[in-house]
């Protein structure tokens, strides 16, 4: 009988012991939707391993705050040459990687090469597309020398996260075991169940990171995340929808985070056939959608209607008053219908990214459409066969949602500029290209903005992109985890600062 | 004749391979949008040269066969290749998913088609009777109940009545025996109680079946007690149906697996080909489906050879 007892002690310690190991250790669990697709930063890009990799175990030479500009970041400084073409950094000193060897001028210069490889074939390289060389003068100084000014390079060059030179040609090893400077270095794996990071004790930055590490748990069943997030059992759910975040608001011990999304929702169309080679019924679209109203449908409310630029890029913005086509008025499209020669319902399809909320905003929009002149057909695709239309231009109008980006630059001219590497639309138009062309050439900020205030006038209504809203962005935290900051580009870089007491 | 027996199972396995190895090669390739498309993913800058060499580099610009021919050949050398994403070898990621799989599914048939037995006699025994309707009640319902509905739910009743038990993710059993099989406990239930259900009505069936045979009424002559009735006389002969239908449960099982794993967050096979399929990672897919495959008509050549220990019949 004694015996029999003690063994049952014993066990029930066992099991407590079990269940109260986490606790002990500040190591924040977090729960994520999807595996990371690899952890080489030059070639794993997918939104998955960003948010595990950037700014925890990465960093690149600038760094974008919370405010979405540009910060130093391994480099302490910078100046730029009056014609705009050669950028001088200097790097902070007594930085290492991981792997315990120091960070000096070589290992940008490698990273830069490596981006730019063959080999590699990095998604990045496009962000370095006005590089002319880059040249290590000495330890601690990297010149970056450019065919052309290019006003985004801070912003560019902030994604490019810095690797030890030893990796210059290694193609797979980053996947696995990835090797940065950041505050958190990779300790293990395990696939489709977690990947967990420790602190690094020689962090750069004095005091910094606070947790002991970070594990990011792979949950893929959203109702089994949100209960781990009310049990206790993991401390965040990072960057989540506004109708999870509505199911998580006021339930005990959970606090949200929240900012406008940097990433937007849209309906884009083809330019290149009917019906919407035309002008006039790209326009009429713009005045069929309340976009008020697809907010309050499809995103609880949780958002802003959309203009070209978020208004989470306070310096670039153009706010969505400016632009006459954003008046919601149904009466108006159907008149451009019939001035564009259409006397019939005009018949098109949307193929719809496999996303809930895309798929529940172009429901609305369907029926907004359809008010308006339009006869819309949805086709719910799987995500390879979207992608696949979109790559080759195969759709009349799609509805998805893109992540933005810090510089009016990135997003525009890669998508807007005639020939442009994701103009899948086909859009051209001479005046958007000379602006364009000339504002990421631009030296003064104040000229640069109204540049990019008049081409965002003119994409609103004449662009192949509606624009329907920014989202707003939440995270959802345990109420003892403190110092952590929402970001609108999705980067959990804010860890750093983090403490789960 | 015991040898010709075992050698043509063999052979049909073989066989099974074969064709599973094809189908499963040809239909992740004609799935529209390739594991090019996937890799560079929706917006990002894609110029057609940087396309045509992804696809050299895995292998697309050859003809289906071609490519199929140099799969095979390494294949049945041992050489399953590597992961498109992760680099890492095939063999390795799935030697990393096989156990959580393999102990989820044995404990989920454990609980299964062990419970099955006695209540499936039970029902037997009870025919006619309410208590005997109740229960056949109960097993339609736990047939039309899917596994991840019930595993979504006894999530929640977890997080209600017991919050302060975290139970969710996994452990290896290596590394915390209790705590992995306190995690496995709910995701075993919900992946072993539809096959509870079902097999308990299999063997009530072939049990009344069994019970109105002519040995029976002799042996009820000679005054055999109930009891040794049913589990001595009647039981032997119900369970040739019965371990039939397990070897084919394990075929369900694996499948529920998938759905389960999904919902109770456990990296075993089932969530390795659910990413491989949503990223088109052929040469793991296709290792993968093969390997569970494999599992499948393995287990269904052993239930064969049970037959032979079960029912002398079969051997001669």
């Amino acid at each position: 009988m004694a015996r029999r007892g003690l063994r049952t002690l014993l066990l029930s310690g066992l099991f407590a012991a079990a269940l109260a190991g986490a606790a002990t250790a500040q190591v924040l669990e977090v729960a994520v939707d999807a595996s990371p697709v690899g952890l080489d930063p030059h070639r794993a890009t997918a939104f998955s391993t960003f948010q595990i990799i950037n700014g925890t175990i990465y960093e690149g030479l600038t760094a974008i705050d919370k405010d979405l500009r540009v910060q130093p970041g391994l480099a302490a400084s910078w100046t730029i040459a009056p014609d705009g073409k050669t950028y001088t950094f200097k790097l902070r000193p007594g930085m290492t990687f991981h792997d315990g060897s120091k960070v000096e001028a070589a290992d940008v210069v490698a990273t830069i090469h490596r981006v730019l490889s063959k080999e590699i074939a990095s998604p990045l390289a496009s962000r370095l597309a006005a590089l002319d060389t880059a040249t290590a003068p000495d330890a601690a100084t990297v010149v970056l020398h450019l065919k052309e000014p290019s006003a985004p390079l801070l912003v560019s060059i902030a994604t490019i996260a810095i690797v030890p030179r030893s990796m210059e040609t290694e193609k797979e090893a980053l996947q696995r075991a990835p090797i940065g400077t950041g505050p958190f270095k990779f300790k293990e794996w395990q696939a489709n169940g977690f990947v967990a990071l420790e602190k690094n004790p020689h962090y750069w930055r004095a005091g910094a990171p606070k947790l002991d590490g970070v594990k990011f748990n792979i949950v893929p069943e959203s109702a089994t995340r949100q209960v781990g997030i009310s049990s206790g059992q993991y401390s965040m759910l990072p960057n989540i929808d506004a109708a999870t975040a509505l199911q998580l608001k006021g339930k005990p011990g959970v606090k949200l985070a929240e900012t406008l999304e940097l990433a937007y929702s849209f309906v884009a169309v083809n330019t290149s056939r009917p019906p919407f080679d035309n002008a006039k019924v790209r326009e009429a679209v713009n005045y069929a959608l309340n976009r008020q109203e697809i907010i309050a449908a499809a995103l609880f409310g949780a958002g802003v209607p959309a203009g070209p630029l978020s208004p989470a890029l306070k310096d670039w913005a153009t706010p969505t008053s400016a632009f006459p086509c954003y008046k919601y008025d149904p009466a108006k499209a159907q008149a451009l219908l019939k001035e564009a020669g259409h006397t019939a319902p005009v018949a098109i399809s949307i193929n719809v990214l496999p996303r809930q909320d895309i798929r529940d905003i172009a429901q609305v929009v369907q029926a907004q459409l359809n008010k308006a002149g339009f006869k819309v057909e949805l086709k719910n695709q799987e995500l390879g066969q979207f992608i696949q239309d979109w790559r080759n231009s195969n759709f009349d109008m799609f509805a998805s949602a893109n992540a933005g980006s810090p510089d009016p630059d990135d997003y525009f001219y890669r998508t807007f500029r005639t020939g442009g590497s994701t103009n899948v639309f086909k859009y051209s138009n001479p005046e958007i290209d000379g602006l364009l062309d000339t504002a990421r050439t631009m030296q003064d900020a104040a000229q640069r903005r109204a540049a990019y205030d008049k081409a965002q006038r003119i994409l609103a209504c004449d662009g192949p992109v509606m624009h329907i809203a920014y989202g707003q962005l939440f995270t959802a935290l345990r109420t003892n985890v403190q110092g952590f900051e929402i970001i609108a580009n999705r980067s959990l870089a804010t860890l750093a600062d983090t403490t789960a007491k | 004749m015991l040898r010709r027996l075992i050698l043509g199972r063999l052979v049909d396995l073989a066989f099974v391979l074969v064709c599973v190895s094809i189908v499963v090669f040809a239909m992740i390739r004609l799935i529209p949008g390739d594991a090019v498309a996937i890799m560079l993913g929706a917006n990002t800058e894609v110029t057609p040269e940087k396309v045509a060499a992804l696809r050299a580099q895995i292998g697309l610009d050859q003809p289906m066969a071609v490519q199929y021919w140099h799969w095979i050949a390494k294949a049945v050398q041992g050489d399953l290749g590597t992961s498109l994403w992760t680099g890492k070898p095939v063999a390795a990621e799935i030697a990393a998913h096989v156990w959580p799989t393999l102990q989820l599914t044995m404990l989920a048939l454990v609980l299964g088609a062990g419970l099955a037995v006695p209540a499936g006699c039970l029902m037997a025994r009870l025919r006619g009777r309410g208590a005997d309707a109740a229960m056949r009640v109960v097993t339609v319902a736990g047939l039309t109940i899917p596994s991840f509905w019930l595993g979504i739910v006894m999530i929640l009743a977890l997080a209600t009545l017991a919050p302060s038990l975290q139970l969710l993710g996994y452990v290896p059993f290596a590394d915390d025996p209790l705590g992995n099989l306190a995690r496995l406990a709910l995701p075993a239930t919900a992946l072993g109680l539809p096959i509870l259900a079902n097999l308990s009505r299999l063997v009530r069936s072939a049990m009344l079946d069994a019970l109105g045979q002519d040995y029976i009424r002799t042996a009820r002559a000679k005054g055999v007690p109930e009891r040794g009735i049913v589990y001595r006389h009647a039981l032997r002969n119900a369970l040739i149906p019965f371990v039939t239908s397990v070897g084919i449960m394990t075929g369900y099982l694996l499948g529920g697996a998938i759905v389960v794993e999904q919902v109770f967050a456990i990296p075993g096979l089932g969530r390795l080909i659910l990413g491989a399929i949503a990223e088109r990672n052929y040469p793991l897919l296709q290792a993968t489906i093969l390997v569970v495959t494999l599992g499948f008509v393995v287990v269904n050549f052993c239930v064969d050879l049970l037959y032979l220990a079960i029912d002398p019949r079969v051997r001669a």
